[in-house]
This record gives structure tokens, sequence and C-alpha cells, in this order.
């Protein structure tokens, strides 16, 4: 009885087994919900979510009330740039994949920069960047087609390339081991749980903690623009603000994969689990006929939820 | 009859006693002198009669009739005024504002603007003269220098009117002129048969203002007197205890090498920062060279700014031979010194971690890696942690499941893994158990005998004379006194700490 409550108190175990929950739920409502074809799709978009997630967790983990705001322009501005550097052709996947991660990392940059350099607190850094990328997106879009994906891309991204699974699937478990090995077994991963946890102390034991800081938010640009790329390749072309819906879930899947908000606590296998969760909740949403702006207000209210759940028990804890 | 009785009052922090016998009799027309050592329970006392505090025994008289003061509410009612030490100003509201603020003048539901200037005036011109370039009654306190925002606060307790005043340390930050006048303000208070506490750390404010005078050691009451019958070295030998007054203790002559034959491990001249000026000393390996006076007297920000912590404003540093200026910790970390705070909590613990990574990041820095590999870490920070014979279940575990003392030794083997040239100790065993500080100051010792170069601020007397070979005394930001061999004595050591800076 213990070993089962013990369990439940892990998030890991709370997400998998409510991933399998919705799963049986979404099959009752609507039979061939999970459908092995369609569990594939929620893979995928499921894979889009979690590598912007990815970004998101490293940025939160970094304390100092770290948080990405601007992941959902980047997202956007990086499809539009990938669509017109390959423009449907296989030849302009190097350049665009170099370009996309360029404009993604510079963004980070300065996110990074304004956050430690002009100390801005990272709500407010982002949320003006997203701003500037929103403005930005919309001049974009005046003069300049959207761009189409190059068709190796979409295929990575749909067709199915190792043992049935797309390409997409095997890049989301490679991050995900890689950033579980850089987060556990690199001194990098020890600063950036260190600067989460404890800044001063962090600083008073050697760790640059302004630049690691700024790492991280360049990492953050990296994968949003990642993303981006991969999400031009699910959708064919790319429209403007594909990215928007990414920013509130992103944030959602680290909160539920039990990474705490006030940084240096949690990982990102939890995170892979709060994606997918938030995945299937989402097909699930759209199965009942709820539509995007229904979606928002429950995701917002998830957020909320969840806040509540882990302040009360720190405040239990304490 | 006394104005203000207290006695018998206790106070206890859980295992800690903070107060264990509190006594204290206040006349009216009086100013009342509270001294004693750090943590000999003088604040304690205070915030008791504050009401901040509640005492677990002992009892308090005003004007004869028990009363319990059960907040500072009810210590402003019940006519008790306090000057806090920590200053409790509101920094971005004006200085009248701050003076009046215990008890805005009202005008039905709104603050009645006028009354409120027009008393803030009356303080204010107690002060004329003295109060500065740049104070003004509608200036906010942040623009304050730290001198003016004391006076604001001196204000603040006078305008409260109460019969009983309170001030703790008032004059730490003023000018000659200042607490000049201020001790014209307070005989006049005297005339007036107001009751007032003082305490103050400068052996001569306290024999040109006090009445009588309240000596507090290790948590209890030793002893009052009419200043007019005693003595500064008779209030000193007071604070100081009998038995302890004379020679060192004999565990230092044993335990501590005097001879200091090693070459210059650190050496600093004419160092300031903040909260210190002109710090000048040479700390040879093998060497303890013991930093003490009270609290807060640059101490501390000395072996902050040597760390690159703190910024130097002035000085030189030479470290083993050579030039060193200490930018970051960083930095200072790869010139080979080592810096233990005394708070952890804040400087030391990367809470929620593993204790092995609690151990490693000097590890990691001082070799540059970019792997860490827990098997081969963990066969480096044993033997480091093993040296402080720290308890703990493995190395896995959260360093929050750990003691205080025992998060300490893991925050201190952190430095053990690769040996710097020079510790610098910043009050290191503050809130840890007695084993703990045992080991702890074993291994220091060790450490110089193997040639390290050691600096050590403690705040409590006894392991500072316990463990120094020699003993710089801070006060007001700078070393008044050297002490060393016979010469450090508990008594020396007070009288350096406690003369006028």
């Amino acid at each position: 009885m213990n070993a089962v409550l013990d369990l439940l108190k892990r998030p890991l175990v709370v997400a998998l087994a409510l991933i399998l929950l919705l799963l049986v739920v979404g099959e009752l409502l609507s039979p061939g919900f999970a459908s092995p074809t369609q569990i594939m799709r929620l893979l995928i978009v499921a894979a889009l979510l979690g590598i912007v997630a990815a970004g998101q967790n490293l940025v939160i983990l970094g304390g100092r009330e770290g948080i990405d705001l601007s992941v959902g322009g980047v997202v956007s501005l990086s499809a539009i740039i990938a669509g017109n550097l390959m423009n449907g052709q296989d030849a302009g996947i190097p350049l665009a994949i170099i370009g996309c991660i360029a404009t993604g990392a510079l963004f980070g940059l300065a996110n990074g920069l304004g956050v430690t350099l002009l100390r801005i607190p990272p709500l407010v850094m982002t949320l003006g960047m997203l701003g500037v990328l929103q403005g930005l997106l919309v001049v974009i879009r005046q003069g300049i087609p959207s761009g189409r994906a190059a068709p190796g891309l979409s295929q990575f991204v749909t067709q199915p390339f190792l043992f049935g699974l797309p390409g997409i699937i095997w890049l989301w478990v490679a991050i995900g081991v890689l950033l579980a090995l850089l987060l556990s077994r690199t001194v990098y991963g020890h600063r950036v749980y260190a600067i989460g946890s404890n800044e001063q102390a962090a600083r008073m034991a050697g760790v640059p903690v302004a630049a690691v800081r700024v790492s991280l938010f360049v990492l953050s640009g990296v994968f949003a623009a990642i993303a981006g790329i991969c999400l031009l390749g699910y959708s064919g072309s790319s429209f403007a603000n594909v990215g928007e819906q990414y920013m509130l879930p992103s944030i959602i899947a680290v909160v539920f994969g039990g990474t705490s908000l006030a940084g240096g606590k949690g990982g990102y296998t939890g995170t892979m689990a709060g994606a997918m969760m938030l995945t299937v909740l989402t097909a699930i949403l759209t199965t009942v006929n709820i539509d995007e702006s229904g979606r928002q207000m429950i995701f917002g209210a998830t957020l909320l939820a969840l806040m509540l759940f882990y302040g009360r028990g720190r405040a239990m804890r304490a | 009859m006394a104005k203000l009785k207290i006695s018998g009052v206790s106070k206890a922090y859980g295992a800690t006693v903070a107060l264990s016998r509190g006594d204290l009799e206040l006349e009216a027309g009086e100013v009342h002198v509270l001294i004693g050592s750090n943590g000999s329970g003088k604040s304690t006392l205070c915030k008791i009669v504050a009401g901040s505090v509640k005492p677990d025994a002992g009892e308090v008289l005003l004007d004869g009739k028990p009363v319990t003061v059960s907040g500072p509410q009810a210590a402003k009612a019940l006519g008790i005024g306090i000057f806090y030490q920590e200053l409790s100003l509101a920094a971005r509201r004006t200085v009248e504002e701050n003076i009046c603020l215990p008890d805005l003048p009202m005008r039905g539901p709104f603050v009645d603007r006028r009354a409120l200037s027009e008393k803030a005036a009356r303080y204010i011109a107690l002060f004329d003269g003295v109060t500065g370039g740049g104070f003004a009654a509608d200036a906010t306190v942040d623009v304050l220098r730290a001198d003016q925002r004391q006076l604001v606060e001196i204000m603040k307790a006078l305008a409260t009117e109460a019969p009983v005043l309170i001030f703790d340390e008032p004059t730490s930050a003023l000018d000659r002129a200042q607490v000049d006048r201020f001790f014209e303000i307070l005989r006049r208070l005297k005339a007036e048969g107001r009751a007032m506490v003082f305490i103050s750390h400068r052996m001569d404010e306290i024999f040109a203002i006090g009445d009588s005078v309240t000596v507090l050691r290790d948590g209890r009451t030793v002893g009052t007197s009419r200043i007019a019958d005693t003595t500064p070295a008779e209030v000193v030998r007071l604070m100081v205890g009998e038995e302890q007054a004379q020679a060192a203790p004999a565990a230092a002559a044993e335990t501590v090498k005097t001879d200091g034959a090693g070459p210059v491990g650190l050496a600093v001249s004419a160092l300031a920062g903040p909260g210190f000026a002109g710090v000048s000393f040479a700390v040879r390996q093998g060497e303890i060279l013991g930093f003490g006076g009270l609290h807060g007297q640059g101490q501390s920000s000395v072996l902050r700014a040597l760390f690159g912590a703190l910024p130097l404003a002035a000085g030189a540093v030479t470290l083993k031979g050579g030039a060193y200026r200490p930018h970051s910790p960083r930095a200072a970390i790869r010139a080979g010194l080592a810096y233990v705070s005394g708070d952890r909590g804040r400087d030391g613990v990367i809470q929620g971690r593993p204790i092995l990574e609690n151990v490693t990041p000097i590890h990691f820095l001082r070799n540059r890696l970019t792997l860490a590999r827990p098997g081969p870490l963990r066969d480096k920070a044993t033997p480091a942690v093993e040296a402080l014979h720290t308890r703990f279940a493995g190395f896995s575990h959260p360093i929050g499941s750990l003691s205080g003392g025992n998060q300490q030794k893991i925050v201190i083997a952190r430095w053990l893994i690769d040996r710097p040239d020079v510790l610098l100790l910043d009050d290191p065993t503050k809130g840890i158990d007695l084993s703990a500080k045992a080991d702890l100051f074993a291994l220091v010792r060790k450490l110089a005998a193997e040639g390290m170069a050691i600096v050590l601020y403690s705040s409590e007397d006894a392991e500072l004379l316990a463990n120094s070979d020699r003993i710089l005394v801070f006060n007001g930001g700078r070393v008044t006194r050297e002490l060393a061999g016979a010469d450090r004595t508990r008594f020396n050591l007070y009288e350096a700490a406690y003369e006028a800076a």
C-alpha cells in the first residue's frame, strides 16, 4: 500500500497513468481514437510540443523565475524561414536547418542577455520578445510568400523511418536521452541545477552563473527553432502564428512533468510524459468538439490547478 | 519604585538558550546602559520589552504593575518606544512620513498632511545643523546616507513621545557632532523624567551618557552598578567573567603552534571596501590568523572581498608571492583561495540536490572538467568527506537529509579534494552542534599543520582564542589591535573590541 502511495507521489508515474487513462477515455468516446495510426499521429504531435518544451524545461530549471514566453514566436518565425529557404526543394534543407537554428539561437541570446546583463525579469523580457517576434511575423508575411516544406522534411516528420516510427519520434527520443545525460552526467548539467537551486551558493562555488543562464535561453531558442522546422514538415506549408499554440502547453508539460517553476528541481523525462499527456488531452477535447478557445481555457485552468497542487505539496512539507 | 522592572525573564529557541535569566531595573529620569558581548542576550532582552519576542518565564513590571507585552502594538500602548538596530524605515517614503509612521495624524479617514509636516518638523529641528547635505523633510529615505537614516530612525523613536525609550545601538553610524547632539537630547529627556535604555559598544559613549550600567554574560544579568562607581576595566571584567579574565586558555597554548616560520601565503595592504578601510595583514603558511571583535566590524566583508564576492575599493593583495586581484569567486578559486561562509543556507548549500553534487563543484572548476561521472567522483569525494567524520547515508541522498552540522561539513569537504593555498573561514561554525565544531577545528588545525594559510573569523570568542595563532581585533572597519602569544586573552580581546573606534 505504501509502495503504491510512493508511486503516486512520483509525477512521472502519475503522468503515464493519466496518459493511459485518457487513451481509454478517448477510445470509449470515439472508437478508433486509440488505433495504432492515431497513436502514431498523437506521438508526432507530442514530439513537436516535446521539443519546444525541452528548451522551456531548461530555462525553468535554471531558476530565478526562468520562463520563456517567446518560444511560440520563434517556432512561427523558424517555420517561415525554413519554408522560404527550402521552398519545396530537398537541396535547401541543410541551409534551412542552419538558418533556423542560428535565428533561434540569436533570439535566445537576446533573451539571455536581457535577463542577465540588464536584469530584466524573464517573464517581462521574453514577453517583450514575443511582441517583437509577432510584429516581425506580420511584416514578413506582407512581403514574403509562406514557402513550402521539402518532401524529404515532410517524409521525416510523417512517414515511418525505423521500426515503423517516423524520424521525428527518433529525434525526440534522441533529445530525451541527450538531455538526460546532459543534466545528470555533465558538469554543465550540475551547474544548471546549482544555479536553479541556490544561485548565490553556485556563484560562491565558482559557477559562471550568467554564462550558464544565457546558454539556457540560447538552447530554448534553438529547440523552438528545431520544432519550427519540424512543424513545417508536419503541415506542409507555414502560416503566421503557427507556433502561438505552443507557449502555454510547453509550460504546462514542464510543470506537469514534475519540474518546479522555482527552478533547480525536475528533469526532461517527466516533461516528455507531460507533453504526451497534453497531446492526448487536446485530441480528446477536439473529439468532443471543444474548440480552440475552450481548449485554451482548459489549458490555463490545468496550469493553475497544477500550481495549486504542487504549491500545497510544498506547504505541507514545510 | 522602578519605572520598568524586568526580573528573571528567559527565552530559548529550541535547544539554544538566548536568555537564561535577564534582570533589569530602569528608573525614571536615567539613561541605563545595557552591555554584553555577542550573543549575551541583549537583543533578546530588548525584544522582550518591545513585545516582538514572548518570554518563556519571568515578569515585566511597568510602574510596579505586571504587564504582558503581547506585541509591538501593545508596547506602543504601554508607552514603550524603540529604536531598532536593524533599520526599519520605509525606503521609498519621505523623512517626515517615516518619522510619523507609528502614529500618523489623521483628519477623518485621511492622513492630515499639514499636521504630519508640523509634527515631523519638530523632531527634525532637534538635529538642526548636524544632519548634513541632502537631508530634507521631503527627501525619500533611500537617497540618504547611512548616518542620516540612523538620525531618521532616532527621530522616529523620539516622535513616539513614549515614557520608556529603548535605543539599540543608535550611534553606530553617527559622526561625533551627531552623537554630541543626540546626547544633549537624551540629557533633556532625562530631565523630563523619561526612562531610557541605551545599548552601545563604545566604552567612551557609555561613560559619557550613562547613569547606570547592567552587564549581561551568557544569557544572564551578572551585575548592575552606577556609572559613577565603576570603571571601563571593571565593566570589561564583568563581561569576561572572573575565571576567564586571566591569561590565554591552556588549550590554546598546547594546540596552537606559535612559531609561524613558514613563508607568507597571503598578504594584503591598505585594503578598503564596503565597511572596512586600511586593513593590512599577512598570513604565513601553516598559520591560523584570527579575526576578532564585535559583529559586523568589517571582518566578514574583508574575507568576502578577498574571495571576490564584494568589490574592493583600494589596496593590494599578494597571494603566494604574486600579485592577485579578486574579480570573482571563480577567479579566486582558480587562484587557490577557499571561502567557507557561516551562512550556509545562503552561500553554501545547494538545496534539493544530492550530497555528491554539493561536494564536487570546486573539483570541476579547478580541473576544468566537463563530464561528471559518479563513480570516479565518489572516489574523490569519499576521503574529503571522511576527513570531517561526516555522517551520511549515501552520496545520492539530498543534502537536506543531513543535520545542519553535517551539511556544513559537506560544504567544507568541497574544498578538500583539490587543496587550496589559503582558506578563509567566515564564522564557519554558526548554528552547528558541538561535535561538528570539534571535528571542524581539528581539521582546520591539521590543514594548518600541513602548510595551509588560514584566516579564521569567529563570533565565538572561545573558538577564536583556542584556535588562532594571532588575533586581529576589528573595530569600526579597521584593525585596531593585534594580539599574539600571551596577549591572546579574553580580557584584551574585549577591551580592544569595546574601546572607541
